[in-house]
Formats: C-alpha cells, sequence, structure tokens
C-alpha cells in the first residue's frame, strides 16, 4: 500500500476481474427483490457477503444487518484494492477512493453537530479511503468540530476546514463546512493527472461524474425552487457547467433541460430528460444519470484492459451493487412490490 | 563521446573483434530473447498470481500461460545450432 515503486495493473485487474464475475447479476436481482430481509440477509451469508454477516449477525438483525454489512464488505474490498496496487496506479485509484473520507469527515461532523452517540457515528463509517483505523479513532473520539478539524490538519482538509470554520461559527449551519469537504476532494480528485492515454481516459470519466453531479444538483435546485444560492454547490472540474452557467440555469427548469439535451452527453441522458419533462420525476432522471456512469465505466473497462481503467469499472460496479442491495432491502422494509423495487434498481 | 565509440569500433574491427564473432552475436541473440521473455512474464506472472489468489483452480491455467513466452528462448537457442 504505497505510492513508491512501479505500477502493477496486471495484477490488480487479475484479481478486481476475478472478483467482478462474482458480483449479482439479474437473476440474483429478480430473486433477492422477491425475498424478505431475513432471507437477503441469509443469501447473502452464502456469497461473497458471508463473512461480514457472520461477524455482524450477533449484534444486529434485519435491515441494519444487510446495512452494515455491504458498508464493510465494500470497506473490506476497496482497502484490499488499495493495498494490492503500487506506484502510479495507487494514486489514481487513492484519488477515487478518498470520496469516502469526505463521506467520513461529514459523517463525522454531522455526529459532533447532532451530539449523536459514537457507536451510532461509528456504523455509518464507510473505511474504504486512505484514513487509517487510527485517525478514525480520534475522529470519532474528537467532542467538538474545531476538535475534528484539528485531527485532520495535516490532511487535504485540514486547510478548507479551517476557513469554512468561521463561517460555520456565524451562521451555525453545517453547509459551509460539507462544502469545503467536497471541494476538497474534488479539486485534488482532478488535479495533475498524468499523460498516457487509459489516464486521460479515466480523466474524461471523472470530468462526466463532476458533470452529472453538477446536472442532478441543478436540476433538484430549479425544480424545488428554493432561494438557494446555486453557485454555492457548483463542484469545479467539470466540461458542462461553469459557475455562472449553472446559477444562470438552475432558474430555470426548461433551459436547464434543454441545456443537457444539446450537451455531449444528450445521447445518453435524452431518455431520462425526456421522462423527466413527461413525468415530472427527478428519480428516473437519476437513476439514468447512475445508469449511464455505470455503462460509461463498462466500457471504459474494456478499452484499455491492463491500466487503471478496469479498476475503476469495478470499483464502480460493486458501489452500484451495494446500493441495489440496500435498495431492496429498504423497500422490503418499507413493504413495495417487486415490480416498484425493481424499478428503483440499477442495472446494466 | 562519438569519437571514442568510433575508436572503439575501430579496435574491436581490427582486432577480429567480438560482434563479429558468429558465435558471440549468437550467444547476444540468445541473450536478447531471454531478456524479452523475461519481460513479456513479469506481466503474465503477475497477472497470474492476482488471479490465482481469487480461485485456486486457476493455478495451472497461471502457470502454463506464465511460461509461454519461454518458447521465445527455446526459438532463439535454434540460431546457435544454426551458426
Amino acid at each position: 500500500m504505497s505510492a513508491a515503486g512501479s505500477p502493477n495493473p496486471e495484477y490488480v485487474v487479475a484479481r478486481v476481474r476475478a472478483r467482478r464475475g462474482s458480483l449479482y447479476g439479474d437473476e440474483e436481482y429478480r430473486k433477492l427483490t422477491r425475498m424478505g430481509p431475513a432471507e437477503i440477509a441469509r443469501f447473502m451469508e452464502e456469497s461473497s457477503y458471508g463473512e461480514e454477516i457472520n461477524a455482524l449477525g450477533s449484534r444486529h438483525g434485519g435491515v441494519d444487518l444487510i446495512e452494515y454489512a455491504l458498508n464493510r464488505n465494500l470497506a473490506e474490498q476497496f482497502d484490499a484494492i488499495l493495498d494490492w496496487s503500487e506506484g502510479s496506479l495507487y494514486d489514481l485509484i487513492a484519488r477515487y477512493l478518498r470520496k469516502f473520507d469526505a463521506w467520513n469527515v461529514k459523517t463525522v461532523i454531522r455526529g459532533v453537530y447532532t451530539d449523536a452517540e459514537q457507536s451510532a457515528v461509528e456504523v455509518d463509517l464507510i473505511r474504504a479511503g486512505e484514513f487509517d483505523d487510527r485517525r478514525i479513532r480520534r475522529l470519532l473520539e474528537a467532542d467538538s468540530i474545531d476538535g475534528v478539524i484539528e485531527v485532520l490538519e495535516d490532511t487535504i482538509y485540514g486547510e478548507p476546514l479551517r476557513e469554512a470554520y468561521a463561517e460555520f461559527e456565524e451562521t451555525d449551519v453545517l453547509v459551509p463546512l460539507e462544502n469545503a469537504v467536497d471541494r476538497a476532494f474534488y479539486e485534488r480528485l482532478l488535479s495533475g493527472l498524468g499523460g498516457d492515454e487509459p489516464t486521460r481516459q479515466y480523466e474524461s470519466f471523472l470530468v462526466a461524474e463532476v458533470d452529472f453531479r453538477n446536472a442532478t444538483n441543478a436540476l433538484r435546485l430549479a425544480r424545488s425552487g428554493a432561494d438557494i444560492d446555486p453557485a454555492a454547490y457548483f463542484i469545479a472540474g467539470g466540461d458542462l457547467f461553469t459557475r455562472p452557467s449553472l446559477a444562470r440555469l438552475a432558474q430555470n427548469l426548461d433551459e436547464l433541460v434543454e441545456y443537457i439535451g444539446d450537451s455531449q452527453y444528450g445521447e445518453e441522458l435524452g431518455p431520462a430528460l425526456r421522462e423527466l419533462e413527461e413525468a415530472d420525476s427527478l428519480i428516473a432522471f437519476e437513476h439514468a444519470i447512475d445508469g449511464a456512469l455505470l455503462a460509461y465505466g463498462d466500457r471504459l473497462g474494456t478499452i484499455h484492459p491492463v491500466s487503471v481503467t478496469p479498476v475503476i469499472s469495478y470499483i464502480l460496479a460493486k458501489e452500484r451493487e451495494t446500493e441495489n442491495i440496500r435498495a431492496i432491502a429498504r423497500g422490503k422494509e418499507a413493504g413495495l412490490s417487486a415490480d416498484e423495487i425493481e424499478s428503483e434498481l440499477v442495472i446494466t | 563521446m562519438l569519437e571514442a565509440t568510433n575508436e572503439l569500433g575501430n579496435l574491436v574491427l581490427s582486432t577480429g573483434g567480438t560482434l563479429t564473432d558468429p558465435n558471440a552475436a549468437a550467444a547476444l541473440a540468445v541473450g536478447l530473447a531471454a531478456l524479452g521473455a523475461g519481460y513479456a512474464e513479469r506481466g503474465i506472472g503477475s497477472a497470474a498470481v492476482g488471479a490465482m489468489a481469487e480461485d485456486d483452480d486457476l493455478f495451472v491455467n497461471g502457470l502454463i500461460l506464465t511460461v509461454l513466452p519461454e518458447t521465445i528462448v527455446i526459438l532463439a537457442l535454434v540460431v546457435v545450432f544454426i551458426v
């Protein structure tokens, strides 16, 4: 687990491809949507989630057990990938996985803000990023937001958080802190990416993800009509929007939809946009965005078989799988029918 | 630097040097082929070990694929018998 040495994509890609074979397919999802939470847990126990289900089975039950097992499995798989990779490959993968660090930081800050129990915060963390166990323990033990920032002083989040802290003290809302974390992550994500062809493809994937995130945020803002400054939610690095254009387009839903339809993503997102206009539902659009990203990831993984791209493709597919299983379990808990749950899944 | 190489070349040629000797050239050919095979096996070997770590059944396949570039060296050995 280090950024030293020469990259070893062959080894990592071989392992990742083998693991990809054990992800759930259509058949398994169809079975899962017809099971109750306990059966889902048992089904997972017999597949690649066995270890986690067994470890957590005595302490949790039902949907919580599934949720925690998914989180822990995700963390273990991604940690393993970081563990295997070396050199520039490590750097490229870590860039993407740092989003879990960002998630953890935000979760801890929210936990401190709402005075949540330490154990309640702990189960929501996904230990897949670069933070080691010691740092996470210290984060959990911090009893004020100032303390959290102190623990993060030597990371990329230290400085932006320190700057946002003043604003937080004035207004007592978490938005500036969370935006600071997000921006630190996205700034680091796209900075200084090197030059060969697979890396450029990886970069264009990351840019697409930033674009999609901006598009979703803008659509949400435009539809809610809330009086929030859209520029505050802008994430830099994308191709599609600039800060002023996002601020302008978020005021007008029709214009925004047209703008996305005419962009380079129009082909992938076109059907979803039409549906958005007809059915007036953002959920379908968000699923379409996830589906488009996943399909993009799949394609990415086959063009340069021995590079970082198949690894990223696997990471995406794995994330999607945990989200699908979570949707099934939560849907079952809420008493949705199998058909309704199936419409919530993103399967390629 | 260039002049030095030139001089070295002249020296080698005039003394009936190494590379004009067919045996030495053949040895060099085998050596280079082995280097190439080694480089190819580096990638295949690490991929094979990765695949084996996930699934033990792949041991035989991994082994066969790993030593496949070795054939280049065997073909290069033919050169030794020709000269």
